[in-house]
């Protein structure tokens, strides 16, 4: 490996992988993974995923601010693309080279496994909300029933009555 | 015609007055149950015997054979009436009769006075050819007795007919045409008196020889109780020639299942062992796997003339094979090792054997079409299955098609249009992995080959996966639809929460770590490796995105359920208002007019 700082190399990348100059002052979509890659690059190799508990919370917020899993997924594979392409043509040494694919492809992953594991607990929720409203259904099931019967009471002795 | 007789004196009696004539040479069979006083039983039953017997020995060609029969009979009862009469302590012997006149061997005449009788074993089932001459059994064929009234009348065994009694007699005749196979029983009393008629039918029908059935007769109304004498003829009319068909259901069966050795020798010659199918057994484990299988299930088609056992053979084999994701070309080789070796196999019976190995042959061949015809099944269903999938994705892609048409048209109400939801369809996705040079493609199977040998035997999943990376790493399309299928592969079938879901993902990252480490030990430059490493971990990432869109796109119909169920149950939330409303209108028009007293919303008010 040569004597490169990674973290310092691949910041350079910044603009060039998130394509910054399209957004302006604004967070460019994606940044919190290229900032979990340089976490990566900054512990060093492989690391246990999802342990990087700042992506966690990144992904948690976006989905929660209104993004869906899909945007999301779709950010980390366009910075993963990217920074893949950028790192082969700024890196010559092989092993910076082998360094940044495999934290790009940690982020890349960590990230997918978020957003399947926030798909899973968003269909728990929506399957126990169902059952909620389904027993909501039932109840006012019963409920029409007994007022459909006090009606045709009523309407019938008002009938007689006329 | 095979013919044998045998006679017991019983375990109660002391003298045996039974008599019997067995003459093939002359195809006349004879047995006679002799009665009357002291010693004068045996006397008239030898006595008429004797009679029967030279009668038809001086009149065989000069009378046609029921007459001869019947002439006989009546002259051996002359002879036991002449002789009773000549001699006052023998006065009143007789004798009951039952013989058979053998014409041809496909004819015979049977003729009988008393109650000996005559029994016709044909196709294993067991027939009376003569009806027992006692007062009982006439009083039931003048309808005076029931025949169960008949069983136990006092009387049941006075003879209505008998042999001795006058000069002459009336005497029964039959005449029959014997079929191959047919078995015919002449008996006196103490054989059906002493044993069931089932008893009789199955042991006369065990296929034993007749001297062995004749004895075991004889033993059977021994264990009955033997209080009578008892005699037994037996008479077998001969087989017929054996059929193609039974000589492969015996012979050929055997033949083969005795070749089973020389079968398994040759499957390992020509490889069996090696066959993917059966990749991880031992040689041995092997060979009784499939081949030992095979020639089993041969065996038994050829024993019962069916196909089952070796179509279920095939079906299983490529069935658990094509369910482990296993190729054709596996299954087509082995089934030509197998045919191979079946066909060496009936060559050499043929060899020591033409006429039996040209019906085995036969036979065998039989066996393997139908194998290829169970093959040729299970491909076919696979196939439907396969159009079916194709016409059910074309659907989801034309209902895409609409959904984003109905999605461009603003006039469109359609609240809850799904985009697709699956990002690893994005087209402008760059391809990353096109163009990979040998060398590279060498330290990809390289390290494919270390990472599978670093994975547990027992981590499946894992192993499927790292399968499933190379798939997609090798694959230069760059249209992801190596990905998407491999992912399809992986998901299969899971429920959508963390049990499900969450192996599948712990796999793909145990998977990327394994071969990630893998890269560094393979021989090969720096270079190369880097670029092995990119081109597996742009795989990874596809594969894992494609997952992670199964994933989405499996999530998704719980939330259109809810939206689907919240929808019905706002609808009745507006119902109930409405009703309570109506309701409400109706009690104040009810209190005012009919019953004030009536607090506002006693009227079974509802709750809710």
């Amino acid at each position: 490996m040569s004597d490169v700082d990674l973290v310092e190399a691949v910041s350079v990348l910044r603009d060039e992988v998130l394509d910054t100059q399209e957004y302006g002052d604004r967070d460019p979509p994606g940044s919190e993974f290229f900032e979990a890659l340089l976490r990566a690059l900054t512990v060093g190799g492989d690391s246990v995923p999802g342990l990087d508990l700042t992506l966690h919370d990144a992904v948690a917020r976006r989905l929660a601010w209104g993004d869906s899993e899909e945007v999301v997924l779709s950010d980390a594979e366009l910075v993963f693309d990217r920074m893949i392409i950028a790192c082969q043509r700024a890196f010559r040494d092989p092993a910076d080279q082998m360094v940044v694919i495999e934290a790009s492809t940690l982020v890349a992953v960590t990230v997918a496994r978020v957003v399947s594991m926030a798909a899973v607990a968003r269909a728990s929720r929506d399957r126990a909300a169902r059952l909620r409203e389904e027993m909501a259904q039932r109840q006012l099931r019963e409920v029409l029933e007994k007022q459909k019967a006090t009606i045709a009471l009523l309407e019938s002795e008002i009938k007689d009555y006329r | 015609m095979r013919v044998a007789g045998d006679t017991n004196v019983g375990k109660i009696r002391t003298t045996n007055e039974d008599s019997m004539i067995v003459e093939p040479a002359k195809g006349l069979y004879a047995v006679l149950d002799g009665m009357g006083g002291a010693n004068a039983g045996d006397i008239a039953s030898q006595m008429a015997r004797d009679a029967l017997h030279e009668y038809v020995t001086q009149r065989r060609g000069s009378l046609a054979p029921r007459q001869l029969l019947e002439a006989a009979i009546q002259a051996g009862s002359a002879a036991v009436y002449k002789a009773s009469q000549a001699n006052r302590e023998r006065h009143g012997m007789g004798t009951t009769v039952v013989a058979c006149l053998i014409v041809d061997p496909n004819h015979v005449v049977v003729g009988h006075v008393g109650d000996s009788r005559c029994y016709l074993l044909r196709q294993g089932r067991l027939q009376a050819l003569t009806r027992d001459h006692t007062i009982v059994e006439e009083l039931v064929d003048r309808g005076l007795l029931t025949p169960d009234e008949a069983e136990r009348h006092p009387y049941k065994n006075v003879l209505s007919r008998n042999l001795g009694a006058r000069p002459e007699t009336r005497v029964d005749l039959v005449e029959l045409e014997l079929k191959p196979g047919d078995r015919l029983l002449l008996c006196s009393d103490g054989l059906y008196g002493y044993s069931s008629v089932e008893a009789i039918q199955y042991v006369l029908g065990s296929g034993d020889a007749p001297d062995h059935v004749a004895r075991d007769l004889i033993d059977l109304a021994l264990r009955g109780g033997g209080g009578d004498n008892v005699s037994t003829i037996v008479i077998e009319a001969p087989q017929a020639a054996p059929t193609a068909s039974t000589v492969v259901k015996t012979s050929g069966a055997m033949a083969w299942w005795q070749k089973r050795q020389r079968f398994l020798q040759i499957a390992k010659d020509r490889g069996l062992p090696k066959n993917a199918i059966v990749r991880g057994l031992s040689p041995d484990e092997a060979l009784e796997l499939v081949g030992l299988s095979l020639c089993q299930a041969i065996f038994h088609d050829l024993e019962k003339s069916t196909g089952v056992n070796v179509w279920t053979f095939a079906q299983n084999l490529a069935d658990g094979w094509f369910e482990r994701g296993g190729e054709w070309a596996a299954v087509r080789s082995l089934m030509d090792i197998l045919g191979t070796c079946a066909r060496v196999c009936v060559d050499e019976v043929r060899g020591s054997d033409a006429q039996l190995g040209f019906l085995l042959d036969v036979a065998v061949s039989r066996a393997l079409v139908v194998a290829e015809l169970a093959l040729g099944g299970l491909l076919a269903e696979r196939l439907r299955q396969v159009d079916s999938d194709l016409i059910e994705l074309q659907s989801v892609q034309h209902g895409l098609a609409d959904q984003a048409a109905a999605t461009e048209d603003p006039d469109s109400n359609a609240q809850w249009v799904d985009r697709p939801t699956i990002p690893f369809l994005r087209p402008d996705r760059p391809v990353t992995n096109t163009g990979m040079s040998e060398e590279v493609m060498d330290g990809m199977s390289k390290t494919m080959t270390i990472a599978r040998a670093r994975t547990s035997p027992r981590a499946e999943l894992v192993k499927h996966v790292l399968t499933s990376l190379s798939k997609v790493a090798g694959d230069g399309g760059g249209n992801f639809a190596t990905a998407v299928l491999e992912a399809r592969e992986l998901y299969g079938v899971r429920p959508v929460d963390d049990a499900g879901v969450m192996p599948l993902f712990d796999a793909l990252d145990t998977a990327r770590i394994i071969s990630a480490s893998s890269v560094h030990q393979i021989q090969a430059t720096e270079a190369t490796r880097a670029k092995v490493l990119l081109a597996l971990s742009t795989a990874h990432q596809r594969l894992v995105g494609a997952c992670t869109g199964l994933v989405l796109e499996a999530s998704i119909p719980y939330s259109e359920r809810l939206r689907d169920v919240a929808a019905i149950t706002s609808e009745m939330r507006t119902q109930v208002a409405e009703a309570e409303k109506k309701r409400a209108a109706l009690e104040r028009e009810h209190a005012v007019n009919i019953d004030s007293s009536l607090p506002w919303g006693s009227r079974g008010n509802t709750e809710w």
